[in-house]
């Protein structure tokens, strides 16, 4: 399985949250990005070939801020380029306030079948100090124009002074939205971010408070009927990001435009940061790389590890043996036995119990 | 080439700690030519990094100076820096073998200090001249005057005369080169007789061996002599001999009188122990000069590698800081807890504080140190006696006749207004006064006697907090006291944790269990169970504390196919745990062993 993940650097304004590539004020700049990225697109199908493609994710920034043209072509491109399977996910992200029923009659017209809106939190008070562009009552007016389509909807936790209760109330919307997959992110504070500032102040949630909240979020979405199948992510039965799961089945994907990561042929490489710096690379015939590493076999297996055991599926030890030549047991003796009551074993199936799965680093430091 | 004794000096610089010994050094050598102005590293005698970091000085060090004096005659000076710190008595005591006299620095802010009074004592016993020297006049606080009748007052040693100086900007430091002639003896001995070299200090250097630090008592030495020493019959072809000046610069024979060093491709430090007398094999003397008595460890800790793989670098490290050391006293030790170390013996808290960082820095090894002892005497029930110097090796209760702890006699000078503090403090620390002295209007000294399992912990902290730094502490220990001590264990998890076990006076078990229950309980990071941490004498436990188990270990925000930030998450994290222990179940980091010391109990 192979995905395509598409990266828009553009959005109205940077949330107090954001340390994503994503410039608001070099909006002016998407006709001749797009036009650089529609040239990476050809460029990596040939350093790629014969490459089926099963997902495709436009994420940012805000993709929804450019006109749709810009998207219709980058997916048109990725379906000339690549063999694009016909039965593949092809999401977009978008913001509510950005979308009109044109866009997305546009969008579903080159064939984006899931749309991932950026929800945060059902509270107004809470969506402005975040410097979100919209209210709560735009997100439903977004979900209006995607009726009976595939949407999720992101959450986060976290927040200063934020309740369960709160959290509960903005699954309620979302599910009132009618979405049948929502991510629950815990409000991360990263440097040079606004929200660091705050974090400084010790005005977030302590990891307890937010611990109580996912656990208190969790419970509740299983009673609405969303499983949780990986740490963040929940879902209505069959409706699992594809997307998503390649990158934790450690499959192959291809990522375009700035700062997109890709992991092709055993190797990790991500593109520059800088909107200047990509459009000149892929202009003059050169690499927007920045960073480009063979992962090691020993790497392989520790990716494969920590990037199951983050999903409830787990491990299929059978699978990674076939993969590695090796046997599991053996060669991670000692770190099952010290971390073996953490864990769950079912025939070939390995996976962290429920109720250790939101503190898992501990476990996985052992596999490094 | 024979030089004349007539104009040889061998002096010392001797003080209370920062009165200012390095800085004075510095001008004399600058004086004297020895050093350009502009080459001039301040305070060249504290050549380690760490010395000069700390303001302190740790080794004592010689330089060779030559002084055109006033009456026309070019004279040598030798000059040993010593430290000043109590911990350090014994090298000083080492420094003054070597002199005819020694130079007494007092601040005139400060005037005499505890070690002000030690340090003069010391050189008094060994029959050195005295010339005090009042420093920092310019400062405004400075009373010289009435400093110099103190020193004549409480150390009777005349000082109207000395020269009143600041090291700092330089003033009068000539006066200080001129009195030293007047003042401090030629050597005496003969150069014609049987050689007699005093080790007063050595150190091993990779290319020549071990290095000897000698004061030439009688005859001669150069290149080719074969000498031996009086405590080992090994003998060794002389390769080097030289003077400091201040670094190493080879000469082609020392004589009576002068003050060198020796290199004769001498492969072990045991060799040639400090304080022993080099002579001839030709024409050995008869017999040795007297030497020092050896210094005592004082204060014991567990040192163990961070990384157990380490164990035999952690050992090549004290070995070879030993070689420099002759206080260092190493021993292996084996902890459940830890794996395999060693028990260090060590001249006071400073001292173990130095040789830590040195591993640390010089050798590039991550470090364990438990928290410190001292050695008790055991009486056991079946009449015989051991010397405890590490908790865990204590025989069980029920084998315990009665045990003894060392004692100290101690002396703290302060000014009046922290008499009662210093007292509460003394009683806390179950302290016996012994008296008390009006030295003068600003100073009062305070004796007492104090178990020495007191001072380890937190003594002198608590004495420069409770006196904003005005009070200074010097002791010596003066024997052993039946005390009622307890061993008191730190259980992790339900475990017993032999590194954390320490043995307390029993009216104290129970306060410090708490405090060091506390205080683990804050080091110790949530892991993914609760951990209960108890404090237990003889199997009762007196106190508990408990870490939660965390709640939240995980990369949340993990969207995006950017797995290499994620692996470096945790990678860092990874690093992060690689500062911790696993005692049993349970991670600790590797200061939660020395933390326990530094409980507060200046409530």
């Amino acid at each position: 399985m192979s995905g395509i993940y598409i990266h828009v650097p553009f959005c109205k304004q940077k949330c107090t949250y954001c340390d994503f590539a994503s410039y608001p004020r070099e909006l002016c700049k998407a006709e001749s990005y797009f036009a650089c990225l529609y040239r990476e697109i050809d460029g990596r199908s040939k350093q790629f070939p014969g490459r089926v493609i099963d997902t495709i994710y436009i994420g940012g920034g805000t993709p929804s801020v450019v006109d749709a043209k810009f998207i219709a072509g980058a997916i048109r491109q990725v379906k000339k380029c690549f063999h694009v399977r016909e039965t593949a996910e092809i999401t977009i992200e978008i913001n509510p306030g950005t979308v009109d029923e044109q866009k997305i009659k546009e969008y579903k017209s080159v064939g984006i079948n899931r749309f991932s809106i950026g929800l945060q939190t059902g509270f107004d008070d809470q969506l402005k100090k975040l410097n979100r562009i919209h209210t709560a009552k735009d997100f439903l007016t977004c979900c209006n124009l995607l009726k009976g389509e595939n949407i999720s909807a992101d959450v986060l936790i976290g927040l200063h002074d934020q309740t369960l209760e709160q959290v509960k109330k903005t699954v309620d919307l979302a599910i009132a939205g009618g979405v049948s997959h929502i991510s629950v992110y815990a409000l991360t504070p990263e440097v040079g971010t606004p929200i660091y500032t705050d974090y400084l102040n010790g005005e977030l949630l302590s990891d307890d408070e937010t611990a109580d909240i996912y656990d208190g979020v969790r419970e509740y979405l299983k009673a609405k009927g969303f499983d949780r199948y990986e740490v963040s992510n929940f879902c209505k039965q069959g409706f699992r990001s594809r997307h998503n799961m390649n990158y934790w089945k450690r499959g192959e994907y291809i990522g375009v435009g700035v700062s997109a990561s890709s992991f092709m042929n055993d190797k990790r490489f991500t593109n520059t940061f800088s909107i200047d710096e990509y459009m000149n690379a892929v202009i003059y015939n050169k690499s927007p790389e920045i960073s480009n590493d063979l992962i090691e076999e020993k790497d392989a297996r520790f990716e494969v590890i920590m990037l199951a055991l983050r999903t409830t599926d787990g491990l299929n030890v059978k699978e990674f043996n076939k993969k590695f030549g090796i046997d599991f047991d053996t060669e991670y003796k000692t770190q099952l036995l010290k971390k073996g009551k953490y864990l769950l074993r079912d025939g070939d199936n390995l996976k962290i119990k429920d109720e250790y799965l939101y503190v898992q680093n501990d476990i996985l430091l052992e596999f490094m | 080439m024979s030089i004349n004794k007539e104009n040889v000096r061998n002096f010392c610089i001797v003080a209370h700690i920062d009165h200012g010994k390095s800085t004075l050094a510095d001008r004399l050598m600058e004086k004297t030519g020895q050093v350009s102005e502009r080459d001039m590293e301040e305070q060249l005698l504290d050549s380690m990094d760490l010395e000069r970091e700390r303001g302190i000085t740790i080794k004592l060090t010689p330089v060779r100076m030559f002084y055109k004096a006033k009456d026309g005659k070019e004279y040598i000076f030798n000059l040993i820096d010593t430290p000043g710190h109590v911990d350090f008595t014994y090298e000083v005591s080492r420094s003054l073998k070597a002199c005819e006299g020694a130079i007494l620095i007092v601040d005139s802010t400060q005037g005499v200090q505890a070690q002000t009074l030690a340090n003069a004592y010391l050189a008094i016993d060994n029959d050195l001249e005295i010339m005090p020297v009042i420093n920092k006049v310019d400062l405004a606080s400075a009373r010289p005057d009435e400093v110099a009748t103190e020193v004549e007052d409480i150390l009777g040693v005349p000082a109207m005369d000395a020269p009143r100086i600041s090291a700092k900007t330089g003033l009068n430091i000539e006066e200080v080169l001129e009195q030293v002639i007047e003042k401090i003896p030629a050597p005496k001995g003969d150069e014609n007789a049987p050689l007699k070299a005093l080790i007063f200090d050595s150190y091993y250097d990779n290319f020549k061996g071990v290095i000897c630090f000698v004061r030439i008592m009688d005859g001669q030495v150069k290149v080719g002599t074969k000498i031996r020493t009086f405590m080992s019959d090994k003998t060794f072809d002389v390769t080097e001999v030289g003077v400091f000046s201040p670094k190493m610069q080879p000469k082609d024979s020392l004589s009576a009188g002068e003050v060198g060093y020796i290199a004769a491709s001498i492969k072990s430090i045991e060799d040639t122990a400090v304080g022993d007398t080099i002579t001839t094999v030709e024409n050995p003397a008869k017999e040795p000069l007297s030497g020092y008595k050896k210094a005592l460890p004082m204060v014991f800790s567990g040192v163990f590698p961070l990384d157990g793989s380490k164990f035999n670098d952690l050992k090549d490290a004290l070995l070879k800081l030993k070689l420099n050391d002759a206080a260092l006293s190493i021993e292996p030790d084996n902890s459940a807890a830890l794996g395999f170390g060693f028990r260090c013996g060590f001249l006071g808290l400073l001292h173990m504080d130095v040789i830590q960082e040195r591993i640390e820095r010089e050798f590039d090894l991550e470090i364990i140190t438990t928290a410190p002892s001292v050695s008790y005497k055991v009486y056991k029930t079946d009449g015989t006696q051991m010397v405890i110097e590490n908790p865990t090796h204590l025989p069980p209760v029920t084998e315990i006749d009665y045990m003894e702890e060392p004692i100290i006699n101690a002396s703290i000078f302060t000014p009046p207004d922290y008499v009662g503090p210093i007292m509460e403090l003394c009683q806390y620390k179950r302290g016996v006064y012994k008296d008390m002295v009006y030295l003068d209007k600003t100073r009062v000294q305070l004796k007492y006697t104090l178990p020495l399992n007191e001072i380890i912990y937190d003594f002198f902290d608590s004495l420069k907090s409770r006196t904003k730094g005005y009070a200074s502490f010097d002791y010596e220990v003066s024997g052993y006291q039946r005390s009622d001590l307890v061993k008191l264990d730190m259980l992790l998890n339900g475990d017993v944790c032999d590194a954390l076990s320490i043995i307390v006076h029993k009216d104290k078990a129970y306060e410090r269990g708490r405090q060091i229950a506390e205080k683990l309980k804050d080091v110790i990071p949530r892991q993914m169970f609760e951990i209960p941490i108890q404090a237990a004498v003889g199997g009762k436990i007196i106190a508990r504390e408990t870490v939660k188990a965390f709640r939240k270990d995980v990369l949340a925000k993990c969207y995006g196919g950017d797995v290499t930030r994620k692996k470096k998450l945790l990678e860092k994290q990874k690093e992060g745990k690689k500062k911790m222990r696993s005692i049993g179940t349970v991670e600790i980091p590797s200061e939660a062993f020395i933390s326990i010391l530094k409980t507060d109990n200046d409530r």
